[in-house]
Protein backbone atom coordinates (compact mmCIF):
# COMPACT_ATOMS: atom_id res chain seq x y z
CA UNK A 1 0.00 0.00 0.00
CA UNK A 2 1.40 3.36 -1.04
CA UNK A 3 1.04 6.86 0.40
CA UNK A 4 -0.79 7.71 -2.83
CA UNK A 5 -3.51 5.19 -1.93
CA UNK A 6 -4.34 6.65 1.47
CA UNK A 7 -3.45 10.36 1.29
CA UNK A 8 -6.07 13.11 1.50
CA UNK A 9 -6.14 15.30 -1.57
CA UNK A 10 -6.09 18.13 -2.11
CA UNK A 11 -4.48 19.20 1.14
CA UNK A 12 -5.97 22.35 2.61
CA UNK A 13 -3.08 24.83 2.93
CA UNK A 14 -2.62 28.45 3.99
CA UNK A 15 -0.01 31.16 3.20
CA UNK A 16 2.53 32.06 5.88
CA UNK A 17 1.02 35.49 6.56
CA UNK A 18 -2.26 33.88 7.68
CA UNK A 19 -3.15 34.99 11.20
CA UNK A 20 -3.35 32.48 14.04
CA UNK A 21 -7.04 33.26 14.33
CA UNK A 22 -7.70 32.61 10.62
CA UNK A 23 -5.72 29.36 10.76
CA UNK A 24 -7.73 28.31 13.82
CA UNK A 25 -10.98 29.04 12.02
CA UNK A 26 -9.88 27.06 8.97
CA UNK A 27 -9.09 24.06 11.16
CA UNK A 28 -12.42 24.32 12.93
CA UNK A 29 -14.35 24.68 9.68
CA UNK A 30 -12.62 21.77 7.94
CA UNK A 31 -12.40 19.51 10.98
CA UNK A 32 -8.64 19.13 10.66
CA UNK A 33 -5.61 19.52 12.90
CA UNK A 34 -2.77 20.03 10.43
CA UNK A 35 -2.26 22.84 7.92
CA UNK A 36 0.59 22.86 5.42
CA UNK A 37 1.85 26.39 4.87
CA UNK A 38 2.57 27.39 1.27
CA UNK A 39 4.12 30.54 -0.19
CA UNK A 40 4.14 30.99 -3.94
CA UNK A 41 3.32 27.33 -4.55
CA UNK A 42 6.18 26.15 -2.33
CA UNK A 43 5.74 24.29 0.95
CA UNK A 44 7.41 26.34 3.68
CA UNK A 45 6.03 24.78 6.86
CA UNK A 46 3.30 22.99 8.79
CA UNK A 47 1.17 24.49 11.52
CA UNK A 48 -0.88 22.30 13.84
CA UNK A 49 -3.68 22.90 16.29
CA UNK A 50 -1.13 22.19 18.99
CA UNK A 51 1.15 24.98 17.68
CA UNK A 52 -1.78 27.37 17.87
CA UNK A 53 -2.75 26.33 21.38
CA UNK A 54 0.81 26.59 22.70
CA UNK A 55 1.42 29.94 20.99
CA UNK A 56 -1.74 31.53 22.41
CA UNK A 57 -1.80 29.85 25.82
CA UNK A 58 -1.79 32.02 28.92
CA UNK A 59 0.83 29.58 30.19
CA UNK A 60 3.19 30.57 27.38
CA UNK A 61 6.03 32.90 28.51
CA UNK A 62 5.12 35.21 25.63
CA UNK A 63 1.56 34.53 24.40
CA UNK A 64 0.96 35.61 20.78
CA UNK A 65 -2.13 37.65 19.87
CA UNK A 66 -4.70 36.16 17.43
CA UNK A 67 -3.51 38.59 14.75
CA UNK A 68 0.00 37.10 14.71
CA UNK A 69 1.08 35.32 11.48
CA UNK A 70 1.49 31.53 11.46
CA UNK A 71 4.99 31.98 9.95
CA UNK A 72 6.19 32.66 13.48
CA UNK A 73 4.85 29.46 15.11
CA UNK A 74 4.91 26.89 12.28
CA UNK A 75 7.45 24.09 11.89
CA UNK A 76 9.78 25.10 9.08
CA UNK A 77 11.20 22.60 6.57
CA UNK A 78 8.80 19.87 7.67
CA UNK A 79 9.23 16.18 6.99
CA UNK A 80 7.42 15.20 3.80
CA UNK A 81 6.40 12.05 1.96
CA UNK A 82 6.42 11.07 -1.69
CA UNK A 83 3.23 9.59 -3.21
CA UNK A 84 5.22 6.48 -4.17
CA UNK A 85 6.50 5.89 -0.63
CA UNK A 86 5.27 2.76 1.07
CA UNK A 87 2.77 3.46 3.83
CA UNK A 88 5.03 1.73 6.35
CA UNK A 89 7.88 4.13 5.50
CA UNK A 90 5.61 7.08 6.17
CA UNK A 91 4.51 5.46 9.43
CA UNK A 92 8.13 4.92 10.46
CA UNK A 93 9.03 8.56 9.79
CA UNK A 94 6.06 9.84 11.77
CA UNK A 95 6.81 7.47 14.63
CA UNK A 96 10.51 8.32 14.77
CA UNK A 97 9.95 12.07 14.62
CA UNK A 98 6.83 11.88 16.81
CA UNK A 99 4.82 13.96 14.35
CA UNK A 100 1.16 13.76 13.42
CA UNK A 101 1.25 14.35 9.67
CA UNK A 102 3.32 14.34 6.51
CA UNK A 103 2.58 16.71 3.63
CA UNK A 104 2.92 14.76 0.37
CA UNK A 105 4.99 16.45 -2.36
CA UNK A 106 4.80 15.48 -6.01
CA UNK A 107 7.29 17.28 -8.27
CA UNK A 108 7.96 19.81 -5.54
CA UNK A 109 4.24 20.74 -5.29
CA UNK A 110 1.88 19.92 -2.43
CA UNK A 111 -0.24 17.00 -3.66
CA UNK A 112 -1.88 15.82 -0.44
CA UNK A 113 -1.38 15.00 3.21
CA UNK A 114 -1.45 11.93 5.43
CA UNK A 115 -2.09 11.92 9.16
CA UNK A 116 -1.94 9.33 11.91
CA UNK A 117 -5.66 8.73 11.43
CA UNK A 118 -5.10 7.86 7.77
CA UNK A 119 -2.58 5.25 8.92
CA UNK A 120 -5.17 3.80 11.30
CA UNK A 121 -7.64 3.64 8.40
CA UNK A 122 -4.99 1.76 6.42
CA UNK A 123 -4.69 -0.80 9.22
CA UNK A 124 -8.47 -1.24 9.33
CA UNK A 125 -8.53 -1.69 5.57
CA UNK A 126 -5.73 -4.25 5.59
CA UNK A 127 -7.27 -6.28 8.41
CA UNK A 128 -10.91 -5.73 7.49
CA UNK A 129 -13.49 -8.13 6.13
CA UNK A 130 -15.23 -6.95 3.00
CA UNK A 131 -16.22 -10.37 1.66
CA UNK A 132 -17.73 -13.33 3.53
CA UNK A 133 -14.72 -15.33 4.59
CA UNK A 134 -13.26 -17.53 7.29
CA UNK A 135 -9.99 -17.16 9.16
CA UNK A 136 -7.16 -19.65 8.91
CA UNK A 137 -3.90 -19.09 10.76
CA UNK A 138 -0.80 -21.10 9.92
CA UNK A 139 2.75 -21.20 11.30
CA UNK A 140 5.20 -21.43 8.41
CA UNK A 141 8.92 -22.14 8.35
CA UNK A 142 10.64 -18.95 7.22
CA UNK A 143 11.86 -20.60 4.00
CA UNK A 144 11.53 -19.69 0.33
CA UNK A 145 8.46 -21.22 -1.29
CA UNK A 146 6.51 -21.94 1.91
CA UNK A 147 3.96 -19.17 1.39
CA UNK A 148 3.58 -20.24 -2.25
CA UNK A 149 2.90 -23.81 -1.10
CA UNK A 150 0.24 -22.50 1.28
CA UNK A 151 -1.56 -20.29 -1.25
CA UNK A 152 -1.25 -23.08 -3.83
CA UNK A 153 -3.23 -25.33 -1.46
CA UNK A 154 -6.20 -22.94 -1.70
CA UNK A 155 -5.76 -22.30 -5.41
CA UNK A 156 -5.95 -26.03 -6.16
CA UNK A 157 -9.30 -26.19 -4.38
CA UNK A 158 -10.75 -23.25 -6.25
CA UNK A 159 -10.86 -21.17 -3.08
CA UNK A 160 -10.39 -17.43 -3.09
CA UNK A 161 -7.92 -15.98 -0.60
CA UNK A 162 -9.26 -12.51 0.22
CA UNK A 163 -6.39 -11.32 2.40
CA UNK A 164 -3.11 -12.48 3.87
CA UNK A 165 -1.32 -10.96 6.85
CA UNK A 166 2.06 -12.26 7.92
CA UNK A 167 4.27 -11.35 10.80
CA UNK A 168 7.53 -12.84 12.06
CA UNK A 169 7.10 -15.10 15.10
CA UNK A 170 10.53 -16.51 15.90
CA UNK A 171 13.84 -16.31 14.05
CA UNK A 172 12.78 -19.29 11.96
CA UNK A 173 9.00 -19.03 11.67
CA UNK A 174 6.29 -16.65 10.52
CA UNK A 175 2.59 -16.54 11.38
CA UNK A 176 0.26 -16.21 8.41
CA UNK A 177 -3.38 -15.17 8.84
CA UNK A 178 -5.52 -15.77 5.77
CA UNK A 179 -9.13 -14.86 5.10
CA UNK A 180 -10.46 -17.51 2.77
CA UNK A 181 -13.76 -17.47 0.92
CA UNK A 182 -15.16 -20.53 2.66
CA UNK A 183 -17.34 -21.43 5.63
CA UNK A 184 -15.54 -24.78 5.91
CA UNK A 185 -12.34 -23.63 7.58
CA UNK A 186 -12.32 -26.62 9.95
CA UNK A 187 -12.27 -29.12 7.11
CA UNK A 188 -9.59 -27.06 5.35
CA UNK A 189 -7.56 -26.99 8.55
CA UNK A 190 -7.72 -30.79 8.73
CA UNK A 191 -6.57 -31.09 5.15
CA UNK A 192 -3.79 -28.58 5.75
CA UNK A 193 -2.58 -30.65 8.70
CA UNK A 194 -2.60 -33.76 6.53
CA UNK A 195 -0.49 -31.81 4.02
CA UNK A 196 2.02 -31.10 6.80
CA UNK A 197 1.09 -27.53 7.71
CA UNK A 198 1.17 -26.32 11.32
CA UNK A 199 -2.34 -24.88 11.67
CA UNK A 200 -2.87 -22.54 14.63
CA UNK A 201 -6.54 -21.66 13.89
CA UNK A 202 -9.00 -23.34 13.82
CA UNK A 203 -7.60 -25.73 16.44
CA UNK A 204 -8.46 -29.39 16.70
CA UNK A 205 -11.39 -30.00 19.03
CA UNK A 206 -10.35 -31.46 22.35
CA UNK A 207 -12.88 -34.29 22.11
CA UNK A 208 -13.47 -36.97 19.49
CA UNK A 209 -16.37 -36.36 17.20
CA UNK B 1 -51.93 -23.72 18.27
CA UNK B 2 -48.83 -24.30 16.19
CA UNK B 3 -48.25 -24.89 12.50
CA UNK B 4 -45.40 -26.77 10.89
CA UNK B 5 -44.38 -26.01 7.32
CA UNK B 6 -42.54 -28.65 5.31
CA UNK B 7 -42.43 -30.23 1.88
CA UNK B 8 -40.39 -33.23 0.71
CA UNK B 9 -39.20 -31.05 -2.19
CA UNK B 10 -36.95 -29.27 0.35
CA UNK B 11 -34.72 -32.33 -0.04
CA UNK B 12 -33.80 -31.17 -3.54
CA UNK B 13 -31.74 -28.40 -1.94
CA UNK B 14 -28.66 -30.59 -1.78
CA UNK B 15 -25.09 -29.83 -2.81
CA UNK B 16 -23.98 -33.44 -3.03
CA UNK B 17 -23.46 -36.45 -0.86
CA UNK B 18 -20.50 -35.21 1.17
CA UNK B 19 -21.63 -31.61 1.54
CA UNK B 20 -22.37 -30.57 5.15
CA UNK B 21 -25.72 -28.90 4.33
CA UNK B 22 -27.40 -32.27 4.00
CA UNK B 23 -31.16 -32.91 3.71
CA UNK B 24 -30.54 -36.04 5.80
CA UNK B 25 -30.45 -33.80 8.89
CA UNK B 26 -34.14 -32.97 8.49
CA UNK B 27 -35.01 -36.54 7.45
CA UNK B 28 -33.50 -37.68 10.74
CA UNK B 29 -35.41 -35.02 12.67
CA UNK B 30 -38.76 -36.02 11.15
CA UNK B 31 -38.10 -39.70 11.72
CA UNK B 32 -37.02 -39.10 15.31
CA UNK B 33 -40.26 -37.25 16.04
CA UNK B 34 -42.24 -40.10 14.46
CA UNK B 35 -40.42 -42.65 16.62
CA UNK B 36 -41.12 -40.49 19.66
CA UNK B 37 -44.84 -40.63 18.94
CA UNK B 38 -45.04 -37.01 17.83
CA UNK B 39 -45.36 -37.36 14.08
CA UNK B 40 -45.11 -34.14 12.10
CA UNK B 41 -48.23 -33.23 10.14
CA UNK B 42 -46.97 -30.33 8.09
CA UNK B 43 -48.69 -27.76 5.95
CA UNK B 44 -47.28 -28.01 2.42
CA UNK B 45 -46.07 -24.70 0.97
CA UNK B 46 -45.69 -23.73 -2.67
CA UNK B 47 -42.29 -22.80 -4.04
CA UNK B 48 -41.77 -19.04 -4.13
CA UNK B 49 -42.26 -17.48 -7.53
CA UNK B 50 -39.56 -15.71 -9.51
CA UNK B 51 -41.34 -12.40 -8.82
CA UNK B 52 -41.30 -13.06 -5.10
CA UNK B 53 -37.55 -13.78 -5.21
CA UNK B 54 -36.96 -10.50 -7.06
CA UNK B 55 -38.22 -8.50 -4.10
CA UNK B 56 -34.80 -9.06 -2.55
CA UNK B 57 -32.53 -10.51 -5.22
CA UNK B 58 -31.17 -8.77 -8.31
CA UNK B 59 -32.53 -9.96 -11.62
CA UNK B 60 -29.01 -10.48 -13.02
CA UNK B 61 -28.25 -12.74 -10.05
CA UNK B 62 -31.46 -14.77 -10.37
CA UNK B 63 -30.78 -15.24 -14.08
CA UNK B 64 -27.43 -16.80 -13.25
CA UNK B 65 -28.96 -19.11 -10.65
CA UNK B 66 -31.55 -20.17 -13.23
CA UNK B 67 -28.92 -20.81 -15.91
CA UNK B 68 -26.79 -22.93 -13.57
CA UNK B 69 -29.95 -24.69 -12.45
CA UNK B 70 -30.64 -25.62 -16.08
CA UNK B 71 -27.12 -27.00 -16.44
CA UNK B 72 -25.84 -24.09 -18.55
CA UNK B 73 -22.33 -22.71 -18.37
CA UNK B 74 -22.08 -19.38 -16.52
CA UNK B 75 -18.51 -18.17 -16.95
CA UNK B 76 -18.75 -15.45 -14.28
CA UNK B 77 -20.76 -17.54 -11.78
CA UNK B 78 -18.02 -17.32 -9.14
CA UNK B 79 -18.25 -13.53 -9.10
CA UNK B 80 -21.71 -14.13 -7.65
CA UNK B 81 -20.60 -16.78 -5.15
CA UNK B 82 -22.11 -19.55 -7.27
CA UNK B 83 -20.31 -22.71 -8.32
CA UNK B 84 -17.84 -22.36 -5.43
CA UNK B 85 -16.68 -25.15 -3.13
CA UNK B 86 -19.14 -23.90 -0.46
CA UNK B 87 -22.11 -23.31 -2.74
CA UNK B 88 -21.68 -25.57 -5.78
CA UNK B 89 -24.13 -25.34 -8.65
CA UNK B 90 -26.50 -28.26 -9.22
CA UNK B 91 -29.33 -29.03 -11.58
CA UNK B 92 -32.60 -27.74 -10.19
CA UNK B 93 -30.93 -25.43 -7.65
CA UNK B 94 -33.19 -22.48 -8.52
CA UNK B 95 -36.38 -24.42 -7.86
CA UNK B 96 -34.95 -26.14 -4.79
CA UNK B 97 -34.01 -22.78 -3.29
CA UNK B 98 -37.44 -21.34 -4.18
CA UNK B 99 -39.06 -24.20 -2.24
CA UNK B 100 -37.28 -23.14 0.93
CA UNK B 101 -38.27 -19.49 0.38
CA UNK B 102 -41.84 -20.61 -0.31
CA UNK B 103 -41.89 -22.41 3.02
CA UNK B 104 -40.81 -19.33 4.96
CA UNK B 105 -43.32 -17.17 3.05
CA UNK B 106 -46.04 -19.73 3.86
CA UNK B 107 -45.01 -19.45 7.50
CA UNK B 108 -45.33 -15.67 7.36
CA UNK B 109 -48.83 -16.05 5.84
CA UNK B 110 -49.91 -18.45 8.59
CA UNK B 111 -49.07 -15.73 11.11
CA UNK B 112 -50.70 -12.88 9.21
CA UNK B 113 -53.72 -14.44 7.58
CA UNK B 114 -54.57 -17.48 9.68
CA UNK B 115 -53.83 -15.80 12.99
CA UNK B 116 -51.44 -18.59 13.95
CA UNK B 117 -49.16 -17.87 16.91
CA UNK B 118 -46.31 -20.33 16.53
CA UNK B 119 -44.97 -21.48 13.18
CA UNK B 120 -42.08 -23.84 12.64
CA UNK B 121 -40.70 -23.95 9.11
CA UNK B 122 -38.63 -27.16 8.89
CA UNK B 123 -36.33 -25.69 6.25
CA UNK B 124 -35.01 -22.32 5.14
CA UNK B 125 -32.84 -20.22 7.41
CA UNK B 126 -30.52 -19.33 4.52
CA UNK B 127 -29.20 -16.25 6.25
CA UNK B 128 -25.95 -15.72 4.33
CA UNK B 129 -27.52 -15.11 0.90
CA UNK B 130 -27.05 -11.52 -0.31
CA UNK B 131 -29.00 -9.60 -2.94
CA UNK B 132 -26.55 -10.61 -5.63
CA UNK B 133 -24.24 -13.11 -4.00
CA UNK B 134 -24.55 -16.70 -2.83
CA UNK B 135 -22.58 -17.48 0.29
CA UNK B 136 -22.16 -20.17 2.93
CA UNK B 137 -24.58 -22.70 1.36
CA UNK B 138 -27.27 -20.02 0.87
CA UNK B 139 -28.69 -19.09 -2.55
CA UNK B 140 -31.91 -17.15 -1.83
CA UNK B 141 -32.55 -15.37 1.45
CA UNK B 142 -35.85 -16.83 2.64
CA UNK B 143 -35.58 -14.96 5.95
CA UNK B 144 -35.29 -11.48 4.46
CA UNK B 145 -38.16 -12.29 2.08
CA UNK B 146 -40.28 -13.61 4.93
CA UNK B 147 -39.54 -10.55 7.06
CA UNK B 148 -40.51 -8.21 4.20
CA UNK B 149 -43.77 -10.14 3.79
CA UNK B 150 -44.51 -9.65 7.50
CA UNK B 151 -43.70 -5.93 7.25
CA UNK B 152 -46.16 -5.61 4.38
CA UNK B 153 -48.82 -6.95 6.70
CA UNK B 154 -47.99 -4.19 9.13
CA UNK B 155 -46.12 -6.35 11.64
CA UNK B 156 -42.80 -4.96 12.83
CA UNK B 157 -40.28 -7.76 13.03
CA UNK B 158 -37.57 -8.65 15.49
CA UNK B 159 -35.25 -11.19 13.89
CA UNK B 160 -33.19 -13.33 16.25
CA UNK B 161 -30.39 -15.44 14.80
CA UNK B 162 -28.91 -18.11 17.09
CA UNK B 163 -27.00 -19.86 14.31
CA UNK B 164 -23.31 -19.96 15.24
CA UNK B 165 -22.47 -17.86 12.16
CA UNK B 166 -23.33 -14.17 11.86
CA UNK B 167 -26.64 -13.57 10.05
CA UNK B 168 -24.88 -11.28 7.58
CA UNK B 169 -27.22 -11.55 4.61
CA UNK B 170 -30.35 -10.74 6.59
CA UNK B 171 -28.60 -7.87 8.36
CA UNK B 172 -27.26 -6.42 5.13
CA UNK B 173 -30.56 -6.60 3.26
CA UNK B 174 -32.39 -4.92 6.16
CA UNK B 175 -29.54 -2.61 7.17
CA UNK B 176 -31.51 0.62 6.64
CA UNK B 177 -34.93 -0.79 7.57
CA UNK B 178 -36.49 0.95 10.54
CA UNK B 179 -39.31 -1.55 11.02
CA UNK B 180 -37.09 -4.61 11.44
CA UNK B 181 -34.63 -5.21 14.24
CA UNK B 182 -32.00 -7.91 13.69
CA UNK B 183 -30.18 -9.56 16.59
CA UNK B 184 -27.44 -12.09 15.94
CA UNK B 185 -25.47 -14.05 18.52
CA UNK B 186 -22.56 -15.84 16.91
CA UNK B 187 -18.97 -16.92 17.25
CA UNK B 188 -16.88 -13.80 16.65
CA UNK B 189 -16.05 -13.00 13.04
CA UNK B 190 -12.44 -12.68 14.10
CA UNK B 191 -12.48 -16.46 14.24
CA UNK B 192 -15.43 -17.73 12.23
CA UNK B 193 -17.07 -17.24 8.85
CA UNK B 194 -18.36 -14.83 7.53
CA UNK B 195 -16.11 -12.46 9.48
CA UNK B 196 -18.69 -9.74 10.11
CA UNK B 197 -21.08 -9.24 13.04
CA UNK B 198 -19.06 -6.90 15.23
CA UNK B 199 -20.82 -4.69 17.78
CA UNK B 200 -20.19 -1.55 15.74
CA UNK B 201 -22.38 -2.80 12.86
CA UNK B 202 -25.50 -0.94 13.98
CA UNK B 203 -27.41 -0.22 10.76
CA UNK B 204 -27.84 2.99 8.78
CA UNK B 205 -30.49 5.67 8.36
CA UNK B 206 -33.73 4.86 10.17
CA UNK B 207 -32.31 1.36 10.78
CA UNK B 208 -29.50 2.77 12.92
CA UNK B 209 -29.31 1.13 16.34
CA UNK B 210 -31.63 -1.68 15.23
CA UNK B 211 -29.02 -4.11 13.91
CA UNK B 212 -27.52 -5.79 16.96
CA UNK B 213 -24.61 -8.18 17.07
CA UNK B 214 -23.08 -10.07 19.97
CA UNK B 215 -19.80 -11.66 18.84
CA UNK B 216 -18.88 -14.50 21.19
CA UNK B 217 -15.56 -16.04 22.06
CA UNK B 218 -14.70 -19.49 20.73
CA UNK B 219 -15.50 -22.17 23.36
CA UNK B 220 -18.34 -20.11 24.82
CA UNK B 221 -20.52 -22.37 26.99
CA UNK B 222 -24.22 -22.27 27.69
CA UNK B 223 -24.05 -20.30 30.91
CA UNK B 224 -22.24 -17.37 29.32
CA UNK B 225 -24.35 -17.61 26.15
CA UNK B 226 -27.57 -17.38 28.15
CA UNK B 227 -26.20 -14.53 30.22
CA UNK B 228 -25.59 -12.29 27.18
CA UNK B 229 -28.83 -13.44 25.54
CA UNK B 230 -30.71 -12.34 28.67
CA UNK B 231 -28.75 -9.08 28.86
CA UNK B 232 -29.55 -8.01 25.30
CA UNK B 233 -32.71 -9.54 23.88
CA UNK B 234 -35.48 -8.70 26.38
CA UNK B 235 -34.21 -5.15 26.71
CA UNK B 236 -34.14 -4.68 22.93
CA UNK B 237 -37.59 -6.22 22.45
CA UNK B 238 -39.08 -4.12 25.21
CA UNK B 239 -37.95 -0.93 23.50
CA UNK B 240 -38.59 -1.99 19.90
CA UNK B 241 -42.02 -3.55 20.51
CA UNK B 242 -42.13 -5.87 17.48
CA UNK B 243 -45.30 -7.53 16.25
CA UNK B 244 -43.62 -10.84 15.58
CA UNK B 245 -40.37 -12.70 16.21
CA UNK B 246 -38.55 -14.45 13.37
CA UNK B 247 -35.96 -16.90 14.66
CA UNK B 248 -33.20 -18.59 12.70
CA UNK B 249 -32.66 -21.69 14.83
CA UNK B 250 -29.34 -22.96 13.54
CA UNK B 251 -28.13 -25.96 15.56
CA UNK B 252 -24.45 -25.34 14.92
CA UNK B 253 -23.67 -23.60 18.20
CA UNK B 254 -23.71 -27.15 19.61
CA UNK B 255 -20.38 -28.40 20.95
CA UNK B 256 -20.23 -31.30 18.50
CA UNK B 257 -20.66 -29.13 15.43
CA UNK B 258 -18.08 -29.75 12.74
CA UNK B 259 -17.84 -26.17 11.46
CA UNK B 260 -17.64 -24.03 14.57
CA UNK B 261 -16.36 -23.67 18.12
CA UNK B 262 -19.16 -22.84 20.55
CA UNK B 263 -20.06 -25.25 23.36
CA UNK B 264 -23.84 -25.33 23.70
CA UNK B 265 -25.47 -28.59 24.78
CA UNK B 266 -29.02 -29.71 23.99
CA UNK B 267 -29.97 -28.52 27.48
CA UNK B 268 -28.66 -25.07 26.61
CA UNK B 269 -30.67 -25.14 23.40
CA UNK B 270 -33.75 -26.07 25.40
CA UNK B 271 -33.14 -23.06 27.63
CA UNK B 272 -32.67 -20.80 24.60
CA UNK B 273 -35.87 -22.01 22.92
CA UNK B 274 -37.90 -21.75 26.11
CA UNK B 275 -36.72 -18.17 26.58
CA UNK B 276 -37.66 -17.28 23.00
CA UNK B 277 -41.16 -18.70 23.42
CA UNK B 278 -41.46 -16.74 26.65
CA UNK B 279 -40.35 -13.51 24.96
CA UNK B 280 -42.87 -14.11 22.18
CA UNK B 281 -45.58 -14.39 24.85
CA UNK B 282 -44.31 -11.27 26.60
CA UNK B 283 -43.66 -8.99 23.62
CA UNK B 284 -45.40 -10.25 20.44
CA UNK B 285 -48.66 -11.81 21.68
CA UNK B 286 -46.98 -15.16 21.19
CA UNK B 287 -46.29 -14.68 17.47
CA UNK B 288 -43.08 -16.38 16.41
CA UNK B 289 -41.79 -17.96 13.20
CA UNK B 290 -38.88 -20.38 13.52
CA UNK B 291 -36.78 -21.59 10.62
CA UNK B 292 -33.96 -24.10 10.64
CA UNK B 293 -30.43 -23.11 9.63
CA UNK B 294 -26.92 -24.43 10.04
CA UNK B 295 -26.17 -27.53 12.08
CA UNK B 296 -23.55 -29.92 10.82
CA UNK B 297 -23.46 -32.66 13.40
CA UNK B 298 -26.05 -35.34 12.66
CA UNK B 299 -25.98 -36.35 16.31
CA UNK B 300 -26.75 -32.82 17.47
CA UNK B 301 -28.97 -31.28 14.79
CA UNK B 302 -31.68 -33.98 14.79
CA UNK B 303 -32.06 -33.66 18.55
CA UNK B 304 -31.93 -29.85 18.64
CA UNK B 305 -34.61 -29.52 15.98
CA UNK B 306 -36.79 -32.30 17.42
CA UNK B 307 -36.49 -30.45 20.71
CA UNK B 308 -37.61 -27.23 19.02
CA UNK B 309 -40.64 -29.03 17.59
CA UNK B 310 -41.57 -30.49 20.97
CA UNK B 311 -41.25 -27.15 22.77
CA UNK B 312 -43.19 -25.25 20.11
CA UNK B 313 -46.00 -27.77 20.64
CA UNK B 314 -45.71 -27.73 24.45
CA UNK B 315 -44.87 -31.43 24.40
CA UNK B 316 -42.65 -33.08 27.00
CA UNK B 317 -39.02 -33.79 26.17
CA UNK B 318 -38.36 -37.54 26.47
CA UNK B 319 -35.29 -38.92 28.19
CA UNK B 320 -34.40 -41.67 25.71
CA UNK B 321 -33.70 -41.81 22.01
CA UNK B 322 -35.47 -44.86 20.48
CA UNK B 323 -33.14 -47.70 19.59
CA UNK B 324 -34.86 -48.21 16.23
CA UNK B 325 -34.00 -44.67 15.16
CA UNK B 326 -30.39 -45.03 16.21
CA UNK B 327 -30.07 -48.25 14.24
CA UNK B 328 -31.75 -46.82 11.17
CA UNK B 329 -29.61 -43.70 10.87
CA UNK B 330 -26.24 -44.88 12.14
CA UNK B 331 -24.90 -45.64 8.66
CA UNK B 332 -26.15 -42.37 7.14
CA UNK B 333 -24.70 -40.39 10.05
CA UNK B 334 -21.44 -42.29 9.87
CA UNK B 335 -21.22 -42.48 13.64
CA UNK B 336 -22.93 -43.87 16.75
CA UNK B 337 -26.04 -41.92 17.66
CA UNK B 338 -26.74 -40.90 21.25
CA UNK B 339 -29.00 -43.01 23.44
CA UNK B 340 -30.19 -40.10 25.54
CA UNK B 341 -32.12 -37.13 24.27
CA UNK B 342 -30.04 -34.67 26.26
CA UNK B 343 -26.28 -34.47 26.25
CA UNK B 344 -24.56 -35.36 29.48
CA UNK B 345 -23.66 -32.30 31.53
CA UNK B 346 -20.21 -31.11 30.43
CA UNK B 347 -17.43 -32.25 32.73
CA UNK B 348 -16.13 -28.70 32.91
CA UNK B 349 -12.61 -29.70 32.01
CA UNK B 350 -12.81 -28.89 28.31
CA UNK B 351 -12.70 -25.11 28.73
CA UNK B 352 -9.57 -23.92 30.47
CA UNK B 353 -10.09 -20.14 30.28
CA UNK B 354 -13.79 -20.04 31.12
CA UNK B 355 -13.62 -16.90 33.27
CA UNK B 356 -11.86 -14.95 30.56
CA UNK B 357 -14.40 -16.08 27.95
CA UNK B 358 -17.28 -15.09 30.22
CA UNK B 359 -15.71 -11.70 30.85
CA UNK B 360 -15.11 -11.05 27.14
CA UNK B 361 -18.67 -12.02 26.20
CA UNK B 362 -20.11 -9.84 28.94
CA UNK B 363 -17.99 -6.98 27.65
CA UNK B 364 -19.27 -7.52 24.09
CA UNK B 365 -22.87 -7.29 25.30
CA UNK B 366 -22.06 -4.16 27.33
CA UNK B 367 -20.34 -2.49 24.39
CA UNK B 368 -23.25 -3.34 22.13
CA UNK B 369 -25.81 -1.85 24.50
CA UNK B 370 -23.66 1.20 25.10
CA UNK B 371 -23.54 1.84 21.35
CA UNK B 372 -27.14 0.92 20.46
CA UNK B 373 -29.27 2.13 23.37
CA UNK B 374 -28.82 5.87 22.57
CA UNK B 375 -30.62 5.21 19.25
CA UNK B 376 -33.63 3.75 21.05
CA UNK B 377 -34.39 7.00 22.88
CA UNK B 378 -37.11 8.24 20.55
CA UNK B 379 -39.04 4.99 20.57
Amino acid sequence: MLVRDIMRRPAIAVPSDTTLEAAYRTMQREGIRHLPVEDGGRLVGVVTDRDLRLATSALSPSPRPPSHPVADVMTRNPETADPEDAVEDAARTMRRKKIGCLPVLEGGRLAGIITGLDLLDAILKMTGVDKPSGRIEVRLADHPGELARLTGFFGERGLNVHSILTHPETATSVRVVLRVGSIETRRLAEELRVSGFDVVWPPEKPWPR
Amino acid sequence: MASVIYHPAYRQYSFGEHHPFSPVRVDMTLDLLRELGAPVRPIAPEPATREEILEVHADYYVRRVEALSAGEEVPDARDYGLGTPDTPAFRGMDEAARWHVGGTLAGARRLCEAGEKRVLQLGGGLHHARRNFASGFCVYNDLALGILALLRHGLWVAYLDVDVHHGDGVQQILYDEGRAMTISLHESGKFLFPGTGDVHELGTGVGRGLKLNVPLEPMTEGRSYLEVLDAVVPRALERFRPGVLVVQAGADAHFEDRLADLMLTTRDYEAVFRRILGWADAFTSGRVLFTLGGGYSFRASARVWALLYLLVHDLPVPAEIPEAWRERWRAAAGEELPARFHDPEPSGEAVANRDEITRRNRQAAERLLEAAVPYWGGR
